[in-house]
C-alpha cells in the first residue's frame, strides 16, 4: 500500500490486489523517521484511476459485445502485471487518530511521508487495546471481519444515551437483548418497553429450557399480571396520565385534583369511588363529561384495579432487581395505543419517583419504537432531566427519523445496522459522534446481523461487528401465511 | 482453415504455433529480450511514455491518375479475412540506452467471429553498444541466413523500436501468407519495398507465398504523402457513390524504392474517408477487384476501414495501463531503479515549456 493523497481528514491510499482491505478496516500509516503513526479507517474502496483503463476494457469487447477470442503469446508474462495494475484500488480513508509512543490522540494536524511511510492493517484487538475500550465489565458484542472479538465495557453504556437503529430484520432487537443480558449479568436494573413481545422469553433457551437469567426476567403484561391500585398512585402520576395520555384540559384537571384529594382524605381511593365522586361533583357539566370520558378510559384499560390481590407492585419488582440485577419487561404487545401511553406514563412516573428518593441508583431503559408511546415532552426529559436522575435510555427503532434531532445530537453510542435509504442515513448522520461520510459509506453495505458501532463504547473508533448469537428463545417473529406450506 | 493450421500445444510457459510455422524469430525475440534486460539490471531508469510513430519517407513522384472510379459490389461468398499489425513503444530510459517494448497482433475473421493471436510484449534494453548485435541477430534469424546482413548498417537508437517492430510484422505477414488459403490478407501500410525495414526480397516472398495459397494481399495506408495536382490522392474529389476505387498510375519511385503493388484510392463507405490501397501487382485486375468485393462482403467497415485491420491495430497498441505494467515488471524483475530526470523544457521555460514529447 502507498500513501497517495490527503484532503482534509480524508487520506487516499493506493492498494494492490494482493492486499485484502475492506471497508471498515483500520490501517496504520507509520512514519518511522518521526516516530508517529496515523490511524485511518477505510470508508470506501474504489478502483484506482489507471490511465488507459478505458481503452483496455473497450478493446476486449469489440465483437458485438462478446469477448473476442484469442491467444496471447506472452513470453515475459506481462499479463499478470497488467491485471495487477488494472485491479489496483484506491482506499478512501478517514483519519481517526495519531499514534505516538503507543498512546492515541485525536490530532491529525501532521502529515506522514508519502515516500517513506509504511502502511499496514491494524488489527482491531490492537486498536481496542490502545484505545483502552475494555475494562472490568467486558461485554463481547461479536466478531470483527478478521474473526477477532469486539469487546466493549459495560461502564461505557452507563449514564449514556444509546440508539440502536437499522432496517427491519437486521438484528437490532438481538443486539439490544445482548446488551440487556450483559447489563443484568453485572447487576444492573433494566426496564424494557417491549412493543412486540420480543423480550418476553429472555429467560428461556432456544429449546425452551430455563436459562441463567430466568429468575431475573420479570415480564409484566398490562391488564393481565400488571395492574395497579389507585392507592398506589401519586396524584402527579395520574395527572400526567390524564393530561398527557388522555389529553385532559387544564380546568378539568384542576377539578380532578380536588376530587382526588377529597377521596384521599377519606382514604377512599378506589375506581368505584372515583366514578361516584365524578358523578356527584358539582362542577360544570362539560368538565364532568370530560372527567367521565377519561375515567372510563382508565377503567377500560383494565390497568387499574380495586382488587388488592390483583394488583402488582412495580416498586417491589424493581427493588428485587436492584439486589441481583434483573429486567422488567413491560409487554405492550396486546395493548392499545392509548393504554400503552397510560402504562408508559405510569412506569416512567414510578421510576422517577424511586430514583428521586434514591430507592434506586439507576435504571437502564430500553425503548422500542418509542415514538409510538412516548409523549413529545418526554424526549427532552429523557436526555436531560431523567438522565441526571439515573434513567439511561437505549432507543431501538427502524425508523430513525422518528427520533428527534436533539436526541441524535446527544447520543453517546450508536449501534447502526444496515440502511439502504439515504434519508434514513441522513437522519442518523445528525448524531454528533458520527461523520456522515462514514455512516453513508459503511452502513449501506452492512450484511444482516452486522452492526457499525459508533461512539464512546468504541472510543470513537467506528467498528463493524457481527453480533454474536444468543441462546435464547426467539419471540416476535413475523406471522406468515405461507409458513406451513413451505 | 487458419485455426486448424495454427494448432497450439501449450507448454507450461509458452505456447507457440506449430508445426508449419517457423518459430525461430519469436524464440530469438525472447532470448534477446531477456538477455538485453539482464544487462540493464540495477541501472537507474527514467520513465518515459513517448510513443513512436512510424513515418514512411517514401519518395515517389505521381504523374497520372485515371480518375475513373471502379464501382464495387460486395460479394458475400465466405472468405477468410486476416490482418496483421505491430506496435512499439519506448517505456523508459536507462543511463546507457532505452527500454522498449514491441507487440504484434494477427486477427482473422472466420464464420462471423474474430479471433486473434498476439505476440509479445517483447521488452528490449537497447543501447548504443548492443543495438547492432540485437538488430542483426533478429534480422539474421528472420532472414534465416547467417550471412545475409543489413547493407545499410544497424538503425539509430531512436529507430530501433520501429525497426524491431517491422521485423516482427514481416514475420507475422510471412506466417499468414503461408497458412491462410483462399483468403484476404490485410497489411497496415503500403507494398513499397526497398526502404530499410522493407527488404524487397522479403516482401516479394511474402506476396509469392500468398499467391501460391490463392490469397490476395491488400495493404491499407492510414496516411499517404502521394499527391496529384497538389492534392493528396485520398483528397481527390470524385463524383461517385461509394464503394469504389480508382487507380493511381504513373508512379515513379526513386531507386532503390520499388512498388510491389498497384496503388489505388479506395473509398468503401459513405463519408469523407478514403485510403491508399496497395494490391499485389502480380494479381490480375479482375482478381484485385474481386478481392476487394469479397472484403466488402465479409468484413465490417467503419469509416472506409476494415474492422479486421482496425482490431489488429487496437490489439497490438499499448495502453498507458500496459506501459505502467511493463515498467512495474522491469523494475521488479530486473531491479531497475526509477529516476526522475528533469524535463529540460520545463526547467528552462517554466510554464512555456510543454515537455519534450511535444517539442
Amino acid at each position: 500500500m502507498k500513501l497517495y493523497k490527503k484532503e482534509g481528514n480524508i487520506v487516499q491510499i493506493l492498494s494492490f490486489p494482493n492486499e485484502t482491505v475492506e471497508k471498515g478496516d483500520y490501517l496504520l500509516i507509520e512514519d518511522g523517521d518521526i516516530g508517529k503513526g496515523l490511524i485511518v479507517q477505510v470508508i470506501d474502496v474504489q478502483f484506482a484511476n489507471i490511465p488507459g483503463i478505458l481503452e483496455e476494457l473497450l478493446r476486449s469487447l469489440p465483437d458485438g459485445g462478446e469477448l473476442i477470442q484469442g491467444e496471447d503469446f506472452d513470453p515475459l508474462e506481462i499479463a499478470p502485471h497488467i491485471t495487477y495494475i488494472q485491479d489496483a484500488r484506491l482506499l478512501r480513508c478517514k483519519i481517526r487518530a495519531t499514534m505516538n509512543n503507543e498512546s492515541l490522540s485525536p490530532n491529525s494536524s501532521w502529515l506522514p511521508s508519502r515516500s517513506q511511510s509504511s502502511i499496514k492493517k491494524l488489527p482491531i484487538p490492537t486498536l481496542l487495546k490502545m484505545a483502552k475500550t475494555t475494562g472490568k465489565l467486558p461485554i463481547v458484542l461479536g466478531g470483527t471481519k478478521d474473526s477477532m472479538l469486539l469487546t466493549i465495557d459495560a461502564s461505557s453504556v452507563d449514564g449514556r444515551l444509546n440508539i440502536v437503529t437499522g432496517k427491519k430484520e437486521t438484528g437490532k432487537s438481538h443486539l439490544s437483548k445482548l446488551l440487556m443480558l450483559n447489563l443484568i449479568r453485572y447487576g444492573a436494573i433494566v426496564v424494557v418497553f417491549d412493543l412486540n413481545g420480543e423480550y418476553t422469553s429472555l429467560g428461556m433457551t432456544s429449546d425452551g429450557k430455563r436459562n441463567a437469567y430466568h429468575n431475573k426476567i420479570h415480564v409484566l403484561a398490562p391488564s393481565q399480571n400488571f395492574k395497579v391500585l389507585l392507592k398506589q398512585l401519586h396524584l402527579h402520576v395520574l395527572l400526567s396520565i390524564l393530561i398527557h395520555a388522555l389529553h385532559l384540559p387544564g380546568t378539568s384537571a384542576r377539578e380532578f385534583r380536588t376530587i382526588w384529594r377529597t377521596l384521599k382524605q377519606k382514604d377512599n381511593l378506589t375506581l368505584h369511588e372515583l366514578g361516584e365522586a365524578i358523578r356527584n361533583s358539582r362542577c360544570n357539566h362539560h368538565v364532568r363529561d370530560a372527567l367521565f370520558s377519561r375515567y372510563y378510559a382508565l377503567l377500560n384499560s383494565r390497568f387499574f384495579t380495586d382488587n388488592v390481590a390483583e394488583a402488582m407492585l412495580l416498586k417491589e419488582s424493581l427493588l428485587k432487581a436492584k439486589n441481583q440485577g434483573g429486567a422488567i419487561i413491560i409487554n405492550l404487545r396486546n395493548t392499545s395505543s392509548i393504554d400503552r401511553q397510560i402504562v408508559v406514563e405510569y412506569v416512567l412516573g414510578k421510576l422517577v419517583e424511586l430514583l428521586t428518593s434514591w430507592k434506586l441508583k439507576a435504571v437502564f431503559l430500553f425503548a422500542e419504537e418509542a415514538h409510538l408511546y412516548l409523549r413529545e415532552t418526554y424526549w427532552d426529559d429523557i436526555v436531560t432531566r431523567m438522565r441526571h436522575l439515573g434513567i439511561f435510555t437505549t432507543f431501538i427503532t427502524n425508523q430513525p427519523n422518528t427520533i428527534r434531532e436533539n436526541i441524535y445530537r446527544q447520543a453517546d453510542n450508536i449501534f447502526l445496522f444496515n440502511f439502504t435509504n439515504e434519508r434514513d442515513l441522513e437522519a442518523v448522520s445528525r448524531a454528533a459522534r458520527v461523520d456522515a461520510e462514514t455512516v453513508k459509506s459503511i452502513a449501506t453495505d452492512l450484511p444482516p446481523r452486522h452492526c457499525l458501532v459508533l461512539g464512546k463504547v468504541v472510543k470513537d473508533f467506528p467498528m463493524v461487528v457481527k453480533v454474536k448469537a444468543l441462546d435464547i428463545k426467539t419471540m416476535g417473529e413475523t406471522r406468515l401465511f405461507f409458513k406451513d406450506m413451505n | 482453415m487458419l485455426i486448424k493450421q495454427l494448432a497450439i500445444t501449450t507448454t507450461p510457459k509458452y505456447s507457440f504455433p506449430q508445426p508449419t510455422i517457423d518459430t525461430s524469430l519469436p524464440q530469438r525475440f525472447i532470448e534477446l529480450s531477456i538477455h538485453s534486460l539482464k544487462h540493464a539490471q540495477n541501472q537507474p531508469f527514467q520513465l518515459n511514455q513517448q510513443f513512436f510513430q512510424q513515418n514512411s519517407s517514401e519518395e515517389i513522384q505521381t504523374t497520372r491518375t485515371t480518375l475513373q472510379p471502379i464501382p464495387l459490389k460486395p460479394r458475400l461468398k465466405e472468405t477468410m479475412v486476416a490482418a496483421v499489425d505491430t506496435s512499439s513503444i519506448k517505456i523508459g530510459e536507462t543511463t546507457k540506452g532505452m527500454v522498449i517494448a514491441v507487440r504484434g497482433a494477427t486477427i482473422w475473421k472466420h464464420k462471423r467471429h474474430y479471433r486473434y493471436m498476439r505476440f509479445g510484449p517483447f521488452i528490449f534494453h537497447v543501447t548504443e553498444e548492443n543495438k547492432k548485435q540485437v538488430y542483426n541477430a533478429l534480422q539474421r534469424t528472420y532472414l534465416n541466413s547467417p550471412h545475409e546482413h543489413n547493407h545499410n548498417g544497424s538503425p539509430s537508437l531512436l529507430q530501433m523500436p520501429t525497426r524491431i517492430a517491422s521485423l516482427l510484422e514481416r514475420w507475422q505477414q510471412t506466417m499468414l501468407s503461408k497458412t491462410v488459403n483462399n483468403g484476404l490478407i490485410l497489411f497496415d501500410g503500403s507494398l513499397t519495398s526497398g526502404i530499410n525495414d522493407t527488404p524487397t526480397q522479403r516482401i516479394k516472398e511474402i506476396l509469392d507465398n500468398a499467391r501460391k495459397k490463392q490469397n490476395v494481399v491488400l495493404a491499407f495506408s492510414k496516411m499517404t504523402t502521394l499527391r496529384f495536382n497538389g492534392y493528396l490522392i485520398t483528397d481527390i474529389p470524385v463524383k461517385h457513390k461509394p464503394p469504389y476505387l480508382f487507380k493511381i498510375t504513373g508512379l515513379k519511385p526513386k531507386p532503390p524504392i520499388i512498388l510491389l503493388g498497384d496503388v489505388y484510392v479506395a473509398k468503401l463507405t459513405k463519408g469523407n474517408y478514403a485510403f491508399r490501397l496497395d494490391i499485389d501487382k502480380q494479381v490480375l485486375t479482375e482478381q484485385k477487384i474481386e478481392a476487394l468485393e469479397k472484403l466488402l462482403g465479409n468484413d465490417l467497415f467503419s469509416q472506409s476501414y476494415p474492422e479486421t485491420l482496425r482490431l489488429a491495430h487496437i490489439l497490438c497498441t499499448f495502453t498507458a495501463n500496459e506501459v505502467i505494467a511493463m515498467q512495474h515488471f522491469i523494475t521488479r524483475k530486473y531491479n531497475l531503479k526509477i529516476i526522475n530526470r528533469p524535463d529540460m523544457h520545463k526547467l528552462l521555460f517554466g510554464p512555456f515549456g510543454k515537455g519534450e514529447t511535444c517539442s
